[in-house]
């Protein structure tokens, strides 16, 4: 089956925009609490942490747990 | 939602692991920790259209896994914070497994050997036609000469919307494994675009 316009758009999207990436997801894991409260404070980033933001901007499945894990603490914090 | 003694247990976050490994505070700092899970758990998953019932299913689970793996706590954030990391984990495989549960790799990869086919059409190739025609065409040859088959399949199987891990599933290996594989195939096809006639903006700004 070929893949569709939008299929091939979003190729082209993830391809292009597509950098290095040191993590897997359970790196990823290990190190996402802790981003997670960086951004919340909103404090510079290490570069430990600028890792985690590299594997969020490539690992679709991992910046999907990110957003649902900032919905989590967010609604805590309220 | 946080209590003022689980804040004041968050401002060291050792206290936590320290109590639920303490046999005569355990049951107390589970009850605590379950409070909280169940607090960030509603916070995430009633967005997604799940009840109390889900979230007591992953709050039971996740506090399993917390517990089994209490001692890789480093205390570089709060422990309820990690705590909920491994929760929401949990709670999204979950979802993952039961949407995809009917669905085989087959019928989203499915026959030509797994290759990807390009459907380039007189109707896709309007605006920038000779440009988009080409790059398209380049694309199909950099997908059929730079990826390996296990790369094809897991390429193909992602843009038909399955996750990671539910690929990982089918195929007997694990999640880190298909990501580096739907990973390099990325930077695989990025470096052939790289080496061909066409700008990375010019290729996203064409199919924009």
């Amino acid at each position: 089956m070929p893949l569709s316009k939008q299929q091939i758009s979003t190729l082209i999207s993830l391809v292009v925009n597509s950098t290095p990436d040191s993590l897997s997801c359970d790196d990823c894991l290990v190190n996402v609490a802790e981003f997670a409260e960086t951004e919340l404070m909103g404090t510079s980033l290490c570069e430990s942490m600028l890792k985690v933001k590299q594997h969020l901007n490539n690992c679709p499945c991992c910046n999907d747990e990110y957003q649902s894990l900032l919905e989590a603490l967010r609604s805590l914090n309220n | 939602m946080y209590s003022t003694e689980s804040q004041s247990m968050s401002s060291n976050p050792y206290q936590w692991v320290e109590k639920l490994k303490s046999e005569s505070h355990r049951e107390e700092a589970v009850g605590k920790l379950r409070v909280i899970l169940m607090g960030g758990l509603k916070g995430a998953f009633f967005r997604r259209g799940q009840n109390d019932a889900f979230c007591e299913d992953v709050c039971q689970e996740s506090l399993i896994r917390v517990m089994k793996n209490i001692d890789s706590f480093e205390g570089r954030s709060k422990f309820t914070t990690w705590a909920i990391s491994i929760a929401i984990r949990v709670g999204i495989s979950e979802l993952r497994r039961r949407h995809h549960k009917d669905v085989s790799l087959d019928a989203i990869t499915s026959g030509n050997d797994m290759k990807i086919e390009l459907a380039i059409t007189e109707d896709d190739v309007s605006g920038n036609a000779i440009d988009q025609r080409a790059i398209l065409e380049t694309l199909s040859n950099l997908i059929e000469n730079q990826l390996t088959e296990k790369q094809r399949t897991v390429v193909r199987a992602l843009l038909g919307g399955m996750p990671v891990e539910e690929i990982a599933r089918r195929t007997n290996s694990n999640r880190n494994a298909v990501y580096k594989l739907f990973h390099d195939a990325k930077q695989r096809l990025k470096s052939g675009f790289e080496n061909s006639n066409f700008s990375l903006s010019d290729i996203e700004s064409v199919f924009a």
